[in-house]
């Protein structure tokens, strides 16, 4: 009798060691937050002691990428390469907003120490996000960032705009949280398990497919909404526009990413394609479409968008919009990848394009958030009216980053696109080729709108009188590691593409 | 000596870019922007003398390129450094290097404004055009196809004329939309190579034996759509009509080294890599497709010719002659004869030779008057005899008088049609073209009798002064050269001889059965036509 008992009792699989890198950060937001609320307004010691506790996490997640793929606390967290890949992405982007958002903090009068202790917490968000193999993680990880990134959208009390932005962003993503959360209730009751690894093995034999499909559009509902898909994406111009530059630049790189990271996990790993099971068959080829056609809207939507805009933080935030579609060509050439491996490489492929973008993007609102000047008053086209050859360095970075952007061999960018086209093209499908083709063509249309700022500065005279803005040592840090980024990204891609595709998921090393 | 000739191309693509940084060095610490064109000089000729060790001997690999060099890139995608010399390429290497001090002379003082910058994207651009000619990796050619816009964009948009965003923009979009499509193409080529023998490949060598050998088969769909892919990319580059419109706006506004620059190398460029990738890659979609091509060069032909004859402004008359010219290189490549393909190689240089020295001509007029119009001249020939007789001279060469480089070129493109299997009746393609020979008369000598001759009616050119020395200087090896490769041919030919018949071979041996089919297929398009 006993020992049936203790036979059905599962053990807690509890490993501290599996969650490290997460821990970290979060001890570090703790101590931040505590040092700021006895010794307040200290930006350097905030900011330092932040870095250090992304730089510790660093390298534990570092230490533990040669670690076998494998997943601990009862398979809810995942020790594999999409995981290790996305969290990397994730500490670069909040060390880089840390640093760029040196210039705001000190120019405007914001809590520091706060701001610091959120970042740190949607870090640990993003990051749980990433980790999570099962849906629970994945949603406490999404509230825990999107609770810190609507504040971080309103910090600038004073601004109206900002205002605006996070009562947006607050409400609209609760919705879209909300779709996401019934998604998941509704896939637990068709498979019974809100493991990723378990639905995957129960989508072929799922007691109601009707249940898993509508479950997925929720699912795709809430995730579009976080990654800002067409048509999901009517909040994030206001948004990007109304929070403060570093916030946006930080936004478009960090949790975009980890919606991607969640997003890909549960679909691509989550709703596999089983071979001679129907409910998988149908659930597979439904969503591949639906992304297909979201991908496509995306892109063009996004593209077209951004062409009409006057403000450089909307441009960029209708970019983001268009780099989101992008990446999803990448995504779904995973979702439809031949063998385990080929998955793989397509996640890894997904995850590169995040850190390309990421470095590309945020060298980019390091400069907006320089031009911009006290409260954000420089973010127009006009505003960089010649300034190209009045602040040579600033002008060639950006028009670096916009080339980057716009996926001009050499850069990182460049890179980035081949390696997710890539995998849409394998497949060979006639709809993917299509999408390719489409996305092709929508980066000669972006050339409108990136060239159009490197036009303005280089091509046009300046009338108005220009301040130099002074390059502060944090954004020099900033300037010089994104713009070795691009390069290094676009060049010797080749290590960080292995070490992203060289630890495969969790499952296709169970298969092996 | 060897390390050099070992590693000759590399040195040539990467010695401009080190020159662009010293450039950029020699600003930072001495902040003479004036004196940038004096260290671009250097390095621009240092390359030239460099180039022509390329002539000396050097053995030749199986895959019929010397001075080879493959290092792998980036494993992860198999992408390999790859650069080799033929007989199709290495003309237009040397081409490259050759004009590259001429067009930095011509600039001695038509650079008003910020020297240093003009000069780093002068010779940045001079590396993307040396690695366009040189790589055999589908995905670094690509990758210096594309990275030679942005010099060209910075070029045409900063130091242009009025109208010079609008061209830039255009100029850029244009090109960059066919080459993306191309990209794709080259990407699907990876895969339909990897899914035959297991491993993909972006290596022009890999992917041609592949084929050779039979494994790599591209069925008639997939080879048509993505020969069309590369032949978009460059069509839009030549420019084939009815892609040209970026031609002329471009042309017109860039500064006189661009106008150069872009009429001598970067427009060969799209007929290089039709010959080199189009051909020899997807022979069976060339020769489908080749009816289109043809048209669309003899429509180029006679279009350019007339839209030239009616041009105000003598950058733009002579913009619209390159796409003339450019369509009789495309002709001559598709009629797929020995002779056809050698006259559209020697073409491409004497377009490079003579264009590029009308452009020089129009940029040293313009220096002085600061007009291009044709009205605003007039009796030239009295005020300034000795541009006038160098004008002419150039002007017979692009007309292709017998004797000059122009002829020789024409001459064999056309005896290269007459020949021709490709279309049913490729008499009546060589009779236009040969009417576009006429209508090049007509528009030239038509401009220059209103330029030169006559009497002098407009005030402002009575006291214009003749040529300098440096001017002189910049123009006589462009004359030299007209008159070489007009009356002595043979040591061009002899060299691009082998390489060309290696892909004439490649052209009509795949012919067989699949040929006779196509040739079924043209002759009902052409009846139609």
């Amino acid at each position: 009798m006993n020992t049936i008992l203790l036979q059905n009792l599962v053990t807690p699989n509890v490993s501290l060691q599996a969650v490290l890198p997460e821990m970290i950060v979060a001890f570090t937001g703790i101590i931040v937050m505590i040092y700021d609320s006895f010794m307040p307004k200290q930006r350097m010691v905030t900011g330092a002691l932040s870095l250090i506790g992304l730089a510790a996490s660093a390298f534990a997640l570092f230490s533990m990428w040669g670690e076998a793929p494998a997943s601990s606390w009862n398979g809810m967290i995942a020790n594999d390469g999409l995981r290790m890949s996305f969290t990397l992405v994730f500490l670069f982007v909040s060390a880089m907003t840390i640093l760029i958002s040196t210039v705001w903090t000190e120019r405007e009068n914001v809590p520091i120490g706060e701001y610091h202790a959120l970042l740190l917490f949607a870090t640990f968000g993003m990051m749980f996000m990433a980790a999570g193999n099962d849906m629970v993680i994945i949603f406490l990880g999404l509230e825990t960032l999107s609770i810190a990134t609507y504040v971080m959208a309103g910090l600038r009390k004073s601004d109206l705009k900002s205002n605006e932005s996070a009562m947006k962003y607050f409400i609209l993503g609760s919705f879209a949280s909300a779709f996401l959360l019934y998604g998941m209730a509704l896939i637990y009751g068709a498979t019974a398990s809100t493991n990723i690894t378990q639905i995957a093995s129960m989508v072929g034999k799922a007691n109601f497919p009707a249940l898993l499909l509508i479950g997925g559009a929720m699912l795709i509902i809430g995730f579009g909404f976080k990654v800002a898909t067409v048509p999901f994406h009517v909040w994030t111009p206001d948004v990007y526009e109304g929070a403060p530059t570093p916030v946006t630049g930080f936004m478009a790189a960090g949790p975009k990413a980890s919606a991607f990271a969640s997003f890909l996990r549960v679909f691509v790993i989550g709703f596999p394609l089983v071979s001679g099971a129907q409910a998988s068959a149908f659930l597979h080829e439904s969503w591949v479409t639906a992304l297909t056609v979201m991908a496509i809207l995306t892109m063009t939507v996004g593209n077209i968008s951004a062409i009409v805009q006057n403000n450089v933080k909307r441009m960029l935030a209708y970019s983001s919009i268009s780099h989101a579609g992008y990446a999803m060509v990448g995504f779904i050439g995973a979702g439809v990848a031949k063998t385990m491996q080929d998955r793989d490489e397509a996640i890894a492929a997904v995850a590169f394009y995040m850190l390309t973008y990421a470095v590309t993007n945020l060298g980019a609102f390091a400069i907006v958030t320089l031009i911009a000047q006290k409260n954000d008053r420089r973010t127009e086209f006009d505003d960089y009216n010649g300034i190209g050859f009045k602040s040579p360095v600033l002008a060639f970075s950006l028009s670096l980053f916009m080339l980057s952007l716009l996926g001009l061999p050499l850069t990182a960018g460049f890179m980035g696109k081949v390696l997710v086209f890539r995998p849409a093209l394998e497949a060979g499908s006639t709809l993917l080729t299509v999408m390719v083709v489409i996305a092709v063509v929508n980066t000669a249309i972006s050339a409108y709108y990136y060239l159009r700022l490197i036009v303005v500065m280089f091509f046009r005279e300046r009338t108005t009188s220009w301040l130099e803005p002074k390059v502060s040592g944090a954004l020099a840090a900033v300037l010089i590691i994104t713009i070795l980024g691009v390069f290094y990204f676009g060049i010797f891609s080749d290590n960080v593409i292995e070490k992203f595709s060289g630890k495969p998921s969790v499952q296709s090393a169970q298969i092996k | 000596m060897d390390f050099i000739t070992e590693n000759l191309l590399t040195i040539l693509i990467l010695l401009p870019a080190f020159g662009a940084i010293s450039v950029l060095g020699h600003q930072m610490f001495w902040k003479k922007d004036e004196q940038a064109k004096w260290v671009t000089l250097f390095w621009v000729i240092l390359n030239f003398v460099l180039s022509l060790l390329l002539l000396g001997s050097h053995a030749v690999s199986a895959s019929g390129f010397s001075f080879e060099k493959n290092i792998p890139w980036i494993k992860a995608i198999n992408t390999n450094y790859h650069v080799g010399v033929d007989g199709l390429s290495i003309w237009l290497v040397i081409l490259t290097t050759f004009i590259m001090p001429i067009a930095v002379l011509s600039t001695w003082h038509a650079v008003e404004k910020r020297h240093t910058a003009f000069y780093v994207f002068l010779l940045l651009l001079e590396s993307a055009m040396l690695g366009v000619f040189t790589s055999l990796d589908l995905l670094v050619f690509y990758l210096f196809f594309e990275a030679s816009l942005v010099p060209m964009f910075f070029l045409i948009g900063i130091w242009g004329g009025e109208n010079r965003i609008y061209a830039a923009v255009k100029f850029f979009i244009f090109t960059a939309l066919g080459s993306l499509l191309m990209l794709v193409a080259i990407i699907a080529l990876y895969y339909l190579q990897a899914s035959a023998t297991g491993v993909g490949s972006f290596d022009y060598v890999v992917l041609l034996n592949s084929m050779q050998a039979g494994k790599l088969v591209l069925a008639g769909g997939t080879g048509a759509l993505l020969f069309l892919a590369f032949a978009l990319a460059f069509s839009i580059k030549v420019p084939l009509f009815p892609f040209h419109t970026w031609l002329p706006d471009a042309h017109t506004e860039a500064p006189t080294a661009g106008s150069v620059i872009l009429a001598a190398v970067l427009l060969k460029m799209g007929t290089y890599g039709i010959m080199r990738f189009c051909f020899t890659l997807f022979p069976e979609a060339s020769h489908e497709w080749a009816w289109l091509f043809i048209i669309l060069a003899i429509i180029g032909i006679i279009y350019g010719a007339l839209v030239a004859m009616v041009q105000p402004d003598i950058k733009r008359l002579v913009a619209y002659s390159s796409v003339a010219h450019m369509g009789f290189v495309v002709l001559g490549m598709f009629s797929f004869t020995e002779y056809g393909m050698q006259g559209a190689l020697y073409q491409m240089l004497n377009h490079g030779v003579s264009t590029g020295a009308l452009f020089l001509l129009v940029g040293f007029i313009y220096e002085r008057r600061h007009t291009r119009a044709i009205t605003e001249y007039g009796g030239l020939a009295s005020v300034m005899p000795v541009y006038t007789a160098i004008f002419i001279f150039t002007t017979m060469s692009s007309i292709g008088l017998p004797f000059l480089n122009g002829f020789v070129g024409e001459f064999l493109t056309m005896v290269g049609m007459w020949q021709s299997t490709a279309v049913s009746h490729p008499w009546v393609a060589t009779m236009f073209a040969g009417t576009g020979v006429i209508f090049a008369a007509v528009y030239l000598l038509w401009m220059v009798q209103r330029v030169f001759f006559g009497k002098v009616t407009n005030p402002k050119n009575k006291k214009l002064s003749d040529l300098n020395w440096r001017e002189l200087g910049l123009i006589a090896p462009l004359l030299f050269l007209m008159i070489f490769m007009g009356v002595y041919p043979s040591p061009f030919l002899n060299r691009s001889k082998e390489s060309v018949v290696a892909i004439e071979e490649r052209l009509n041996k795949r012919a067989g059965g699949t040929i006779e089919k196509v040739e079924a297929k043209t002759q009902t398009h052409e009846s139609g036509h």
